[in-house]
């Protein structure tokens, strides 16, 4: 694996770490979509995730990772194992990365070229959905996404797993994975089923202050010039971050959100005019995770109103040519909705 | 200030002291002797330079397995594919320009990670290269993608070097040189203020990536080395603000938009001024400022005359220009969507797929009685060949008549009327195409996109006023029309007018003249078989439309109150 620049080194760019993080925490608040600029560290602070977050136990052996916890529903392999405690193993989060011309085959698996050429047996090759399982797969340029992958990604994200049902294989196994997506929508439109996927949206600029620029420029030069030291230099930092995360996915549990504040989130949700009760669910989690990510005994509308409007403006039912106004609109809709 | 050459070959030589660092070159030149003789000097610096063909595919690209050798030896055998071997080396991309955009995400990919994963196989290798990008490009053209470009330290233009400049060779690093030059560039460091003069001056310019900034960072250090300076000193910075930052402009400086006629390094009056109040009140900060200022007056001076009239139109157009490229690459993918390989026989236009084919044979290898001599035992049964689900998809050509006549409630009811439509081929994964005519010009607003974005944003700076020029915007439709249907879309032209041409053909006043020019070009359009649709916005309606509507061979609408959704339903109807 390559050096990946450490998390808590970003500098800037708070909505996009932050919505990581949430996702982090639940990762059944569902993807993040970040719309922006070129060169605004879109791609480094999603390959820092990896190292970020704890590794997770898995079935020693699993190609799909499984956990030992729940290894009996899903995939073959953990099912053909005789014992009720496999042995396992610790691995980092997988952090996969999609790139735009991947083929069906590379995304989906398929026959294993090598055992079948050298050994004669048919077997599965795993592909990127098979090793982004309980990890994250990550799609730089997602609206610039073939049709023909996009639509698998659409049924795949939706059920948690891969069929697969080719060159004489029939394959099923879990792929539950938090979809991360990045594009500049000066490019092209996202599918509005594949924009429903993404539970968070946030938009990334340029930074426009000359001391942060320096900063991230200072930082990267750093990194490149010698990769292990700074990431000692920064290992406290990150470790401290992964501890957070770590607290906030044991409280997020045992967070209650009140009555009220989901009847808040109801009439949010009515107020913009969003489609069915995923927008609300999503909106109740991030709420949850964002609160458990600060620590809090309680779920507040503070909480809320953070983190509504990355919950909620790609999903506005608006004309889909004006999406500048998506992100005030949800803003006056929480001022009328919490006043 | 060096002249375009002797930068070039500055940046030969900073390519062969640090490519992984630079990131590559964007070469803009055509195929002629100035380039030829870059190429050869490039050869000749002893990098490990490997040709990337622009339709390579994804298994030597990445590389895999290798078939024929596996298949011989039965055993696993794979191959590195171009990325691995091009390690600490530069990839070599001739035709740049017209690289497949899935082929460049890869290629980016590997770039980004420094590692490249096999296809098809577990193996990863490390892989950290330049790119050398030669672009051929017209000026009318989309030219190397954005993305490719930025991660590129220098952007080269060879196009105007003179036969006699380019005769001056490269004296190439020898290996001790390069040694030491190396090894001092691991000590050196920009301080503190020079990063902060360099983010500044990259702001002042306009570039907004952050990656032109580290760009520059690291030519500054490359270069002191080059040069034996043993810290990164004014003329480093210098150097990378020119070759790196000045290229990537995208407005004038503040200081310098004052006097846009002398891009000579003139800022000094505001200069002055900021130093004066500077060091009354805070002498430390005044050395910064100088640095930066000093910079920006090299940046001004290496910007080139012609950039500075693009960038005085404003910075809208370089804008449409340096996005969406690879959103109109997009166009030539769609002729089919891959489908997966399926058993049969090659031939009446169905090309074998021979992985499918191989793949099918492979797990019967140990079964089948093989001849003497012969490694792989293919039946006819094992035979796969390519399959692609083709589903040509249209492309809407909308043509709005900004005219005086039609300016003024007209223009922003048929605008409302053509943002339905743009809403509507959304939906259906339309591309949309938007040109506007009036007085003696056919503009295209908007090539074909899917972007609805930037269809809005074209539609809404459309100004109105001047005569109608039907005729032209029929022709212009009419070669949009043809090039859409090259590019493997149906065409589908909706005319938004009144029908009232007045402006001929050549672009002069004179009303049956020009209606004469229209009808002729109606019949063409006609010729064509293209459907179309006319959308008559006169307030009253008066034939003309008609008239043309049925030359054309379009389906007429007098719209005298344009409803927007009647225009988009009527849409949906000829389709």
């Amino acid at each position: 694996m390559a050096n990946t620049f450490p998390f808590a080194a970003i500098v800037g760019q708070d909505e996009m770490c932050m919505a990581l993080q949430v996702v982090a925490v639940d990762p059944t608040v569902g993807g993040v979509l970040v719309l922006g600029d070129r060169g605004t560290g879109k791609s480094t602070a999603v390959r820092a995730l990896a190292d970020l977050l704890p590794p997770i136990e898995v079935v020693l052996g699993c190609p799909y990772g499984c956990s030992p916890k729940d290894h009996h529903n899903g995939c073959e392999h953990c099912a053909a194992l005789k014992t009720d405690k496999p042995k396992t193993a610790k691995r980092p989060v997988p952090v996969i990365d999609l790139p735009l011309g991947a083929t069906e085959d590379r995304v989906v698996g398929a026959l294993d070229l090598e055992k079948a050429l050298s050994q004669g047996v048919k077997q599965f090759a795993p592909g990127l959905l098979a090793q982004a399982n309980r990890g994250f797969l990550y799609i730089d340029e997602v609206n610039l996404l073939e049709d023909h992958l996009v639509d698998l990604l659409i049924d795949v994200a939706a059920s948690g797993e891969n069929l697969v049902e080719r060159e004489g294989l029939s394959v099923r196994h879990p792929a539950k994975f938090v979809l991360i997506g990045s594009g500049n929508p000066e490019e092209g439109e996202l599918r509005p089923q594949l924009l429903d996927r993404f539970g968070l949206s946030v938009e990334v600029r340029t930074p426009q202050d000359l001391d942060l620029r320096v900063n991230v420029v200072k930082r990267r030069d750093a990194f490149d010039r010698d990769p292990d030291g700074f990431k000692a230099d920064w290992a406290d930092a990150n470790t401290k971050l992964r501890q957070r995360i770590l607290k906030a996915q044991k409280a997020v549990a045992q967070l209650e959100i009140p009555d009220d504040l989901l009847r808040l989130c109801a009439k949010l949700c009515h107020a913009l005019g969003t489609d069915g009760l995923r927008a609300e669910l999503t909106l109740m989690r991030a709420t949850r995770a964002y609160a458990a990510l600060h620590g809090a005994k309680k779920v507040t509308s503070a909480h809320l109103r953070a983190i509504a409007p990355l919950a909620l403006r790609h999903r506005l039912r608006r004309n889909p040519l004006d999406d500048t106004g998506s992100g005030e609109r949800v803003q006056r809709s929480l001022d009328e909705v919490l006043a | 200030m060096q002249d375009a050459w002797e930068q070039a070959q500055r940046a030969l030589l900073c390519l062969q002291v640090d490519p992984v660092g630079l990131g590559g070159v964007w070469l803009h030149a055509g195929y002629g002797p100035a380039r030829q003789a870059w190429l050869k000097q490039l050869q000749h610096l002893g990098l490990n330079l490997q040709r990337m063909p622009h339709h390579i595919d994804h298994e030597r690209l990445l590389g895999g397995i290798d078939l024929s050798l596996t298949l011989s030896q039965g055993r696993v055998v794979t191959h590195a594919g171009l990325l691995a071997q091009a390690h600490q080396g530069v990839v070599l991309l001739p035709m740049a320009d017209k690289l497949p955009s899935h082929t460049l995400a890869m290629l980016l990919q590997a770039q980004d990670q420094g590692v490249v994963h096999g296809a098809g196989i577990q193996a990863s290798h490390p892989s950290q290269f330049a790119v050398v990008a030669l672009d051929e490009s017209l000026e009318d053209e989309p030219g190397v993608p954005a993305k490719l470009k930025e991660r590129l330290a220098f952007w080269l233009d060879l196009q105007h070097i003179d036969m006699r400049q380019c005769e001056a060779q490269l004296e190439a690093l020898s290996e001790k040189e390069l040694t030491d030059i190396q090894s001092l560039l691991k000590t050196l460091q920009a301080t503190p203020a020079q990063l902060h003069a360099l983010c500044e001056v990259a702001m002042a310019l306009g570039v907004d990536s952050l990656r032109a900034a580290m760009l520059a960072q690291r030519l500054a250090c490359v270069n002191a080395a080059l040069l034996d300076h043993t810290r990164v000193e004014d003329e480093d910075l210098q150097f990378a603000v020119q070759m790196v930052l000045a290229p990537r402009a995208t407005r004038m400086p503040a200081s310098a938009e004052s006097a846009p006629e002398e891009p000579t390094p003139e800022p000094e009056p505001p200069a002055d001024n900021n130093n004066d109040t500077d060091t009354d009140n805070t002498p430390p900060p005044a050395e910064p400022q100088a640095l930066e200022d000093m910079l920006l007056a090299a940046a001004l001076a290496s910007l080139p005359p012609k950039l500075l009239d693009q960038l005085l139109l404003g910075g809208a157009k370089s804008k449409t220009n340096s996005s969406g490229s690879s959103g109109q690459a997009q166009l030539s993918k769609q002729r089919g969507r891959p489908l997966s390989p399926r058993q049969g026989r090659p031939g009446a236009g169905a090309r074998l797929h021979l992985l499918a084919t191989l793949r099918a044979a492979a797990p019967k290898q140990k079964l089948r009685q093989k001849q003497p001599g012969q490694t792989v035992a293919i039946r006819t049964e094992d035979f796969h060949v390519q399959r692609f689900a083709h589903k040509a998809s249209s492309c809407i050509i909308v043509a709005m008549d900004a005219s005086g006549s039609a300016a003024l409630a007209r223009l922003a009811e048929a605008k409302g009327a053509v943002d339905l439509l743009l809403q509507q081929s959304y939906a259906r994964r339309d591309s949309v195409c938007v040109i506007a005519f009036r007085g003696s010009q056919v503009q295209t607003l908007l090539p074909a996109t899917r972007s609805l974005v930037r269809a809005k944003k074209a539609l809404a700076g459309l100004p109105g006023g001047g005569g109608t020029p039907i005729a032209l915007a029929l022709k212009h439709a009419s070669e949009q029309a043809l090039a859409l249907q090259r590019a493997g879309m149906t065409p589908l032209l909706v005319m938004l007018s009144d029908g009232k041409a007045n402006v001929t053909i050549e672009g002069l006043g004179g009303r049956t003249q020009a209606q004469e020019d229209a009808m002729k070009w109606a019949q063409q359009w006609a010729r064509l078989g293209f459907a179309s649709l006319w959308i008559d916005t006169a307030v009253q309606p008066t034939g003309h439309a008609q008239e043309l509507s049925q030359a054309m061979q379009a389906r007429y609408l007098p719209m005298p109150y344009v409803a927007s959704q009647r225009v988009a339903d009527a849409i949906a109807f000829i389709r």
